[in-house]
């Protein structure tokens, strides 16, 4: 096929919204990189400063900027696959260059390759594979999001509307936004990407701030090492996804809205772009979406590999085409969002509980959970253990009944050294502190939380320095560079665990202590606030690892 | 300080002050003489919140916050200056010392180009703990003759590239990849005169650590003596941008841009930042020259070539009336001697035709 001008590529884009992003991909896509002719093509043509571009271009882990680089396998070489063998297929495959956690865990060792992710242990037994289902839930505990998604067909519009989808949207438009924000608040729905955020108080946020038109994203960035739960919600329930945005969209007057996915999930974008079409021609999005004269459409967006687009203030400017880095907050983005106005940002998992809650009742959600808990969670499982997967669970359900229960406890004969939280941001947990139960206050108690849900398992074999040194790799080569403690101080805590730093041992800790202290303390955002769990979390279970690696030097 | 003016109050160190809607923490501490230590922060720059050595404490949260970037809310009980604060400013400035391969530079590199240095000693921070990799990439190809690119001296505080884009609107510079790898850069790496940089230097005046620093005057950083500061005003045009000429016994060897000057707050451009050395250019004429009858120039006492120049100017008049006299005095002349000219030339001949080749 004759590749399109670059005047032809500039026009269908420029006027669409959020147009950089989609832009930039739409040339490296033609011709395999990025190149200087390109960059000022668009540079004139969006408005954009060229220093700026080359800068904001510079940014992101996959856009390469040298002839056939887009096309070269990049392999996972995270947490868990770095134990898989990654670094053998990384030698062995023409041509191939490392890459952060994909979201893959569950099937290691993953391999992009173009617009495919191939997964497989070794260089030979690369194929490209569906996401898996999520495991039945043994215990036949009830389930949210996953109730319906083993449903053959469920990801088209037929069998999607065959297990009840869009009739709690239906039975919410005939109501008013009024009726859905005190059914969401009722339900005690809250972030399900980390932070925790009541939902239903967020969407108010919204309803109420000035500023038109307001807009709705879906946070589908899943950048966290050791979380894979939103590519398999996108990619069986995407029209929960959509419908749980509609329903953001009646209640807070938004018009628009974006889904910014990562990068690495190329087939799960087109799995995505099926359904708004789908979605589309049925008139459930577009003009009428609300009713006459009452529009709501949506776009997806292509991130470009970078964990840091996963902070919402991030993946605005990112999605503006800004360089993204984090905004300082206040003012946050219910108030001042894409493009300075309301905006709700919300996770898929959090969106894809919603139609879930219309059709049953947010009391029906709300008792899903044990205890004074609302809801569910699903925790991606990954590591030396037997079953790994997507496991929605009650929130408050103990950690050690998954693990052991569930999942079918450590391989072999192995035990469960340790266990990351929220996928590496929470740090480890180990040894008596495994007894927590899966809720935020269960878990912040040991110093720890939740977050986005992905626990990483690593059984007695594991060297744990190493480990913790891959971790705090993740997130020198993930820090934006906007503040220093989290700059220097994810560099500077990567150096001591892999040999640098004092060769007094008390000097050593007194380091990465007070550099974690300050990072923890001080950083802008949540990347830095969290990667010194991992060193902290490492002296308080493992001194005598520490103390092992650092005086055999 | 008349309270009336102001919107609301919040309570500074135990003490209630006024404050007016919109104003950071960091804007009412510097008010009331704070002295909260900064690195990333100039105060004619969009607040970034990048060094967090403007951390205060807010009584109910949790984490100390960035004073330059939160605004002082009603009622709102702030703590400038606690053992915790200090502990935090002396890790980060720890940190930031281990990541430079200077601590110390000369000071004429520039207007800030002492910040650093000045805290790393204010915090007791020469430590040298945190010591690793350094950071950034210098320039040495970049050969331009006015601003040094030395970023292995760079914190990543991006002072340089928020003067370019929001006091200059060059935007020639910005930032390249992320982390510990980040590098101030130009379009694809190149060099500044290839790129939309003006060479104003307001970057070099900005920089805390003189990464980037003044060429023209670290040529002068031997010359012996004191820097001396001269108040004046930039002759080159007419916007009349005020400027610091440092001097040492009597030879210019810098000039610095005022950052109270009420024309420019801080901004030059390339001629009033770097065109300073024809002062003491070794080329330049120290007697007058008059044309001999063999067509050349010949060097001759003051005397001799004032009566030269007058018997021209009074033929001139004579043969042609007064409005075929016409004066140019030059940008590179003293203002008192501009004004000598434009009164020789209106006084003397009665002819408004005077102009100076800076009119701008």
């Amino acid at each position: 096929m004759k590749r399109p001008s670059d005047g032809e590529l500039l026009a269908a884009w420029r006027d669409e919204p959020a147009p950089l992003l989609p832009l930039l991909h739409a040339f490296h896509q033609c011709d395999g990189h990025l190149s200087e002719k390109t960059l000022r093509a668009i540079s004139a043509d969006l408005g954009i400063p060229i220093a700026d571009l080359f800068g904001t271009v510079t940014f992101y882990h996959h856009f390469a900027r040298t002839p056939g680089g887009r096309e070269k396998p990049r392999v996972c070489v995270g947490p868990i696959c770095a134990l898989r063998g990654a670094q053998e297929i990384v030698d062995r495959l023409d041509g191939a260059t490392t890459m952060p956690c994909p979201g893959r865990c569950d099937q290691p060792v993953p391999v992009l390759d173009g617009d495919t992710i191939l997964c497989g242990d070794t260089p030979a037994t690369l194929t490209n594979v569906d996401s898996p289902l999520p495991p039945e839930s043994p215990d036949e505990i009830e389930e949210c999001v996953f109730a319906q998604i083993r449903t053959p067909g469920r990801a088209g519009l037929a069998g999607y509307r065959e297990t009840g989808g869009y009739e709690g949207l239906a039975r919410a438009l005939t109501g008013s936004p009024q009726d859905l924000l005190e059914s969401i608040d009722a339900s005690g729905l809250a972030g399900r990407g980390g932070a925790g955020f009541p939902t239903g108080r967020k969407w108010r946020a919204v309803a109420e701030a000035e500023g038109e038109p307001k807009t709705i994203v879906c946070n589908a960035d899943e950048g966290e090492p050791g979380c894979f739960k939103d590519r398999t919600l996108m990619d069986y329930d995407p029209h929960a996804v959509i419908e749980g945005m509609l329903a953001a969209g009646f209640a807070t007057g938004a018009t628009r809205g974006f889904i910014y996915l990562r990068y690495e999930y190329p087939e799960t974008q087109n799995i995505l772009e099926r359904a708004i079409e789908e979605a589309r021609a049925e008139g459930l999005l577009g003009s009428e979406a609300f009713g006459p004269g009452r529009p709501f459409d949506l776009w997806v967006r292509r991130g470009a590999g970078a964990y840091i687009c996963g902070e919402e203030t991030s993946l605005l400017n990112s999605l503006e085409g800004k360089h993204p880095f984090p905004r300082n907050r206040p003012p946050f983005p219910v108030t001042h969002g894409y493009e300075n106005l309301p905006t709700v940002v919300n996770n898929v998992e959090t969106l894809a509980s919603i139609p879930h809650i219309l059709s049953k009742g947010p009391d029906w959600y709300r008792n899903l959970a044990i205890g004074d808990h609302a809801g569910t969670k699903v925790i991606s499982l990954s590591g030396d253990i037997r079953r790994p997967g997507n496991y929605e669970v009650p929130l408050g359900f103990p950690l050690q009944v998954l693990l052991q229960d569930w999942a079918g406890g450590a391989l072999g004969d192995r035990d469960i050294q340790a266990v990351t939280m929220a996928g590496l941001s929470g740090g480890f947990l180990a040894k008596d502190d495994l007894d927590v139960t899966l809720d935020e206050p269960s878990i912040r108690a040991k110093e720890s939380f939740l977050g986005a849900g992905g626990i990483m398992v690593f059984d007695d074999s594991r060297d744990m320095v190493e480990v913790a040194h891959a971790a705090m790799e993740f997130f020198a080569e993930e820090s934006c560079g906007k503040c220093f403690p989290c700059r220097i101080g994810t560099h500077r805590l990567t150096e001591r665990l892999s040999g640098g730093g004092p060769s007094d041992l008390g000097d050593w800790v007194d380091e990465v202590t007070d550099l974690g202290q300050t990072m923890k303390q001080t950083s802008a955002c949540g990347l830095g606030q969290a990667a010194p769990l991992i060193t902290e979390s490492l002296l308080r279970y493992f001194p005598d690892q520490v103390a092992a690696r650092v005086e055999n030097r | 300080m008349d309270r009336n003016q102001y919107d609301y109050e919040i309570t500074l160190d135990g003490e209630r002050v006024p404050v007016t809607r919109g104003e950071t923490i960091y804007e009412v501490s510097e008010r009331h003489r704070k002295s909260i230590p900064t690195l990333c922060y100039d105060p004619r720059l969009e607040p970034l919140g990048a060094c967090r050595l403007c951390i205060v404490e807010i009584e109910g949260a949790r984490n100390p916050v960035a004073s330059c970037t939160t605004v002082a809310q009603p009622g709102m009980k702030v703590t400038t200056k606690s053992a915790r604060l200090e502990m935090h400013r002396r890790v980060l400035m720890e940190m930031v010392g281990s990541e430079n391969r200077d601590l110390d530079v000369d000071p004429l590199s520039g207007y800030a180009s002492d910040e650093m240095a000045t805290l790393l000693d204010r915090y007791d921070a020469r430590t040298k703990r945190f010591a690793g990799s350094r950071s950034g990439t210098s320039r040495p190809d970049d050969d331009n003759p006015f601003i040094l690119r030395d970023y292995e001296n760079c914190i990543s505080c991006y002072r340089c590239v928020r003067v370019c884009a929001e006091q200059e609107g060059d935007y020639a510079i910005s930032m390249m990849n992320r982390g510990f790898e980040t590098q101030i850069t130009t379009e694809f790496e190149g060099l500044l005169k290839d790129s939309a940089c003006t060479f104003c230097g307001q970057c070099i005046q900005t920089c805390p650590t003189g990464a980037l620093a003044d060429v023209k005057a670290l040529a002068n950083k031997d010359v012996p003596g004191e820097t001396e500061k001269t108040r004046t005003v930039c002759p080159y045009c007419g916007v009349g941008c005020s400027v610091d000429v440092m001097t040492r016994d009597d030879k210019v060897v810098g000039i610095l841009p005022a950052m109270d000057g009420p024309a420019n707050k801080g901004a030059l451009c390339v001629k009033g930042q770097f065109a300073f050395d024809f002062v003491s250019h070794p080329e330049r004429l120290a007697a007058p020259l008059v044309r001999g009858d063999d067509g050349e120039l010949h060097e001759t006492d003051w005397d001799t070539a004032l009566d030269r120049a007058a018997t021209g100017f009074a033929q001139a008049a004579e043969n042609h009336g007064r409005q075929s006299v016409y004066g140019i005095a030059s940008g590179r002349a003293p203002h008192e001697a501009a004004y000598m000219m434009q009164r020789f030339i209106r006084g003397g001949f009665g002819t408004n035709q005077i102009d100076n080749c800076s009119r701008a």
